[in-house]
């Protein structure tokens, strides 16, 4: 019942891999501020320090050296359509 | 250069703590966390179903959320063995949602497919890519944490259970489960008079541990009120120290010290094995080795909670009480 529920949640969501009431549970590992769900890129981005945490298989990996470091201008754009892996520090 | 470099960093660890990437190197740094995440890697590829030792520690840890009279409906486990805690479960402490957390991404993976396998009923299971020292969860979000045999490993332990605490709601519950300092006892005798016999000195090869008498403080310092700490000692019986230490790197237990000496001769391992038969080896050839285990406990605080009473609070004095109940007493 459970697992066919958080299928039809995911479906919901457009297929990027991470439930919401996980998400109600995350903070930054860092900043501990709340992380924003970037669909496009399927990652979680916490603006307060201008990180974003890469979602895997819909395991979110919020290890602090998993982290990749925006752009200062990418992290302000709120719609969320950074095209990360280029701009990798 | 490089070389150079090294020299200099040698030098001054007689005096500090190398600061690894640099990252928070204000602080004490004991342990490798990156050699510890691709250790718990390679333990999630050779661990076995069922292990016996870990099976009874996280039964002896689970066992006490019966003893409490509510339950918890959101739970946090993480780091050590995770996948035994899901496995054996079965119900304990009312959970309703379960958040998973490790450092290594294949233990977390493995503990996803397991799951798969055979589901818990009616539990709801997350699974979080996370470290101990850098807790991503909210303040005031989960009413149980669980760690079983994983916080022995952290840098900052305090700081670690002091996260833990913020990450619990009111009145909930810290279960966490360490190795104490006598753990391997037999190994340490074994590695040490190998490593002076074969190379005319020593280096530290097993990492330091947490006595029991630390245990109480560290809750204490956290700040969780109504600490518990017991501690228990188990004994596995191995053929041979070579299996001893293959249990070891299947529970992703082996050594990670940051400052440790990366070579290990191999007449020197065999010096150890051999001296660890010869001292140690009962009567049937099997060896034995001594795994101490601290389990604490602790809660965060909440109004409901018994405590002791200020100083100086009291209305009736002692004297008077002697008075009427010795004097009830007597007469």
């Amino acid at each position: 019942m459970v697992r066919l529920g958080r299928i039809l949640l995911k479906d919901g969501h457009g297929g990027v891999g991470i439930s919401k009431t996980l998400l109600e549970f995350l903070v930054c590992p860092l900043s501990k501020q709340p992380l924003r769900l970037c669909e496009k890129t399927n990652c979680l981005i916490s603006d307060t320090i201008g990180v974003s945490y890469p979602i895997v298989d819909g395991i979110p990996h919020l290890v602090p050296t998993d982290g990749k470091i925006i752009e200062t201008d990418d992290a302000l754009n709120s719609d969320g359509s950074v095209d990360l892996p280029a701009k990798r520090n | 250069m490089r070389r150079s470099i090294a020299l200099w960093r040698g030098g001054l660890r007689l005096y500090c703590t190398d600061a690894g990437d640099g990252f928070q190197s204000s602080k004490l740094k004991i342990f490798d966390r990156h050699l510890k995440r691709k250790q718990r890697d390679r333990a999630a590829w050779l661990m076995k179903p069922k292990d016996s030792l870990i099976d009874t520690v996280v039964e002896n840890l689970l066992d006490r959320l019966e003893d409490c009279k509510r339950t918890f409906p959101t739970a946090l486990c993480m780091g050590g063995s995770l996948e035994a805690i899901r496995r054996l479960l079965r119900g304990r402490g009312g959970i309703e949602k379960l958040l998973m957390m490790d450092m290594s991404s294949d233990m977390v993976k493995l503990c996803k497919d397991t799951e798969q396998q055979m589901p818990n009923d009616n539990i709801e299971t997350s699974y979080i890519v996370g470290d101990e020292e850098y807790l991503p969860l909210k303040e005031n979000s989960v009413d149980l944490v669980i760690s079983c045999l994983g916080l022995h490993w952290t840098n900052d332990l305090p700081g670690a259970m002091i996260q833990c605490r913020l990450a619990l709601k009111p009145d909930g519950l810290f279960l966490a489960a360490i190795l104490g300092g006598e753990t391997l006892k037999e190994l340490r005798i074994a590695c040490t008079i190998a490593q002076m016999e074969r190379e005319g000195g020593i280096s530290p090869r097993l990492s330091p541990l947490a006595q029991v008498r630390d245990a109480g403080n560290l809750l204490t310092r956290a700040g969780f009120t109504l600490p518990g700490v017991d501690v228990d000692e188990y004994t596995v019986r191995y053929n041979s120290a070579l299996e001893l230490i293959e249990h070891l790197r299947a529970m992703g237990e082996t050594s990670a010290l940051l400052q440790r000496s990366k070579v290990l001769k191999k007449d020197t391992a065999l010096a150890t094995s051999a001296i660890y038969e010869s001292m140690f080896a009962a009567e049937d050839g099997t060896i034995p080795a001594t795994f101490q285990i601290i389990y604490m406990t602790g809660w965060r605080e909440h109004y409901s909670q018994q405590k002791a009473k200020k100083r100086g609070s009291a209305t009736v004095s002692f004297h008077d009480l002697q008075k009427q109940f010795g004097g009830d007493g007597s007469g």
